[in-house]
């Protein structure tokens, strides 16, 4: 027994450490440190929460001041905490206090965290290209010149579930695309990869006059709520907030905020005194989770498996011909292929995949996502491979490649019979390992519009508040996939039964 | 068959062959020998153009080799002609013992399918391996693996084949099982150019015996005179 209680003793204090340090504090702690803890992300952009165009450290926008304003009347200072859109409810469980980013209020949402009453209301506005279709939203019932109209949303927003919604009823013949960034869909409008856009009319309004090329397409549709996400845990703040915002609407001070960013205050106000009480959504049994929610992550892991099916073979290719040709190619070629090595190996895949995804359009490339993907995957790949083949190739003794040059072969012909077929049978393992890694790293695709396993977790995560049953879910899908992917690779390097050097 | 006219080679600007000049090799084998440096290796690595020479010129089996080295083309025609058996047999460990005899004749000769098969077992019949054609190089003994490597060059019918050290990873009865294979091609009437410490070897085979010491040609003649 000695020695077990000051075990409990330490795990307690840790227990308790964690918890002050890591979860949403409650309103009496935030009293005594004097500070708010709000989330946002700064990249949402206008009128929200963006950087000030003339000093780019300060954060500006209409929620940022309605923080301070919530701050002051809980008696503290506002603190902004980045994070990212879609993930920002998660920081409740580690640093923030709340969240104040455009987050609407949905059943689902009143029942996984605290949801002050509405401090914002908004519609949704579809935006195309001046004199392109589709002209009015009904146009979307029936297909568009090149089949089913291609329109951008932000991922994990409410005219993303609006406009998956319509797909389903069968009312609009839409593809919709997901974006992590709220104006890269405006952004592929204006480039002709997308038709239409849909986005919260506030931003619609507040980049007019950047996406000069755009316009409106029919009147704004489908309004909500914007709230105040708190934790559970958090009864006190929340109610605190509540109170907070019930001032700041009677005495008028919103309204004037809204009317200081042109976002009709008047009528701002009109529409929260008229707001309908959003419901609170039924929680769910893990059964029924894991129904609702397995096809979709089997559809998407299908998609992890496509990309890395797809883009490895073009990876290893194109990474043996970099190898050959830097260690055996003309004198001229060498440079130009360290370069490429260097350069894809020290840059990140993300920026590869944007630039070909969201630049080459610019010059009138516009390639899908899917492609694109599979592309930049291949590519970046390609600059590792090449590097291990190079390894690879050096491994082979000289004496085979003499071998094969005094039976009369050419370079070329030692290299494809000889040398080459020994160094793949050498690199086997760390490239069975790469395969691996490049189906893990497929995730970063979703930053292009491609959702695989790991970006579809994190949308249904956010959306049911299941976040460690569907994390378990997910990380099963992917052993999954990847064990018998090193089983399969175990069985083909044995099979090779990989030579120990030169012959002997 | 073999004329080399005041060779010379340089490595890190010190000599190693040193104008050396042979002539008189018509047909028949010849056996290098020497002392380890004496350059005898590199004279025959030179003969097929693993190594550049600096001065003066060979002639083997047709081709002309100049100084500084000769295009691809000329090398690659070279090759065809002459063959060569190296002391560490560089088989192809991916490659079974016949496909490891097949491989340059379907490559480089583009003979079809079925004739380098048969070609291949008839000289692995002839180097006493029938039995292992299926086999991965990486099973046999040193010995077995350096009749396959015989095997190999022999496939592309070469004008001259060239042998360095042929027996120098092998021990006494492994050497043996390989030198009478060496010497049955000798009675055959093949054009042989061998690098040994074998006297014994040399005694029995060499047509004519050149030994080497710093780069020069010391002393050449007949096995009988040479060597007793």
């Amino acid at each position: 027994m000695i020695g077990f209680r000051p075990a409990i003793a330490t795990l307690a204090c840790l227990a308790a450490v964690a918890a002050s340090w890591a979860i949403a504090a409650e309103l009496d702690e935030i009293q005594s440190r004097g500070e708010l803890v709000w989330a946002a992300d700064q990249e949402g952009g206008g009128p929200h929460v963006f950087p000030d165009p003339s000093d780019p450290r300060r954060l500006v926008g209409f929620e940022v001041e309605f923080a301070e304003l919530l701050a002051g009347e809980l008696g503290v200072k506002a603190r902004f905490q980045q994070g990212q859109w879609d993930r920002l409810p998660l920081l409740l469980d580690q640093t923030a206090d709340c969240v104040i980013n455009g987050i609407e209020l949905t059943p689902e949402r009143r029942r996984d965290y605290g949801c002050s009453r509405p401090y914002f209301g908004y519609a949704l506005q579809m935006v195309g290209r001046r004199a392109a279709p589709p002209a009015m939203l009904a146009d979307l019932a029936e297909a568009g010149p090149a089949g089913a109209w291609r329109v951008g949303v932000l991922t994990g927003s409410a005219a993303e579930i609006e406009m998956r919604a319509r797909a389903a009823r069968g009312e609009a013949q839409v593809e919709v695309i997901g974006y992590d960034g709220t104006l890269d869909s405006m952004e592929q409008v204006q480039s002709g990869v997308l038709d239409a856009a849909v986005l919260d009319d506030c931003i619609v309004t507040f980049y007019a006059d950047r996406f000069a090329a755009l316009r409106n397409v029919d009147r704004p549709f489908a309004g909500g709520l914007y709230t105040v996400l708190t934790s559970h845990r958090t009864p006190k703040l929340a109610a605190a907030i509540d109170g907070a915002i019930g001032r700041l609407i009677a005495d008028g001070r919103l309204k004037k905020l809204y009317d200081r960013w042109d976002l009709a205050g008047r009528q701002q106000m009109l529409m929260l005194r008229d707001a309908a009480e959003i419901p609170v959504a039924r929680g769910r049994t893990l059964g029924e989770l894991v129904r609702q929610t397995l096809p979709l992550l089997l559809s998407s892991a299908g998609m992890t498996v496509l990309l890395s099916c797809a883009a490895f073979p073009l990876a290893v290719a194109a990474g043996l011909a970099v190898a050959v040709g830097r260690l055996h190619g003309p004198a001229w070629l060498r440079p130009l292929l360290t370069g490429y090595v260097e350069v894809l190996r020290g840059t990140p895949l993300m920026l590869q995949l944007y630039a070909i995804f969201f630049l080459l359009p610019k010059i009138g490339l516009a390639l899908p996502a899917l492609v694109a993907a599979i592309i930049g995957l291949a590519l970046n790949y390609s600059a590792y491979e090449s590097e291990i083949y190079r390894a690879g190739l050096k491994a082979v003794p000289l004496g085979q490649f003499e071998a094969a040059l005094s039976l009369g072969l050419t370079k070329w012909q030692a290299l494809r019979h000889v040398l080459v077929p020994q160094a793949v049978r050498i690199v086997m393992p760390p490239v069975t390992s790469d395969f691996i890694a490049l189906f893990k790293d497929t995730s970063v695709c979703s930053a292009i519009t491609v959702i695989e396993l790991t970006k579809r977790y994190s949308v249904l995560a956010l959306s049911t508040g299941r976040i460690v049953e569907l994390a378990v879910v997910t990380a099963v899908l992917y052993l999954c996939m990847s064990w018998p992917l090193a089983v399969l690779s175990r069985w083909f390097e044995s099979r090779l039964d990989r030579p120990a050097g030169g012959g002997q | 068959m073999i004329e080399i006219d005041s060779l010379t080679k340089r490595r890190a600007g010190k000599p190693v062959l040193d104008g050396v000049s042979l002539r008189g090799a018509e047909a028949g084998v010849t056996v290098l020998v020497g002392a380890s440096g004496s350059g005898k290796s590199t004279l025959l690595r030179c003969m097929n153009g693993l190594e550049i020479f600096e001065g003066g010129t060979i002639t083997i089996a047709g081709h002309r080799l100049a100084a500084g080295g000769q295009s691809i083309a000329a090398l690659d025609d070279l090759r065809r002609d002459v063959g060569m058996v190296f002391q560490q047999f560089n088989l192809f460990p991916h490659l079974s013992v016949l496909d490891n005899v097949m491989l340059a004749p379907r490559v480089v000769a583009k003979v079809p399918v079925e004739e380098a098969r048969c070609r291949a077992v008839d000289l692995l019949d002839r180097v006493g391996l029938s039995a292992f054609v299926a086999a991965r190089p990486a099973t046999l003994s040193g010995g077995q693996q350096q009749r396959v490597a015989i095997a190999r060059a022999l496939a592309m019918r070469p004008r001259v084949m060239l042998f360095d050290e042929p027996t120098s990873a092998l021990d006494p009865t492994m050497t043996s099982e390989v030198l009478d294979v060496i010497l049955d091609l000798a009675k055959a009437g093949q054009t042989m150019v061998v690098v040994t410490h074998d006297h014994g070897f040399a005694k029995r085979a060499a047509t004519w015996v050149v030994e080497l010491a710093a780069g020069r040609i010391v002393r050449q003649g007949t096995a009988a005179a040479m060597l007793g």
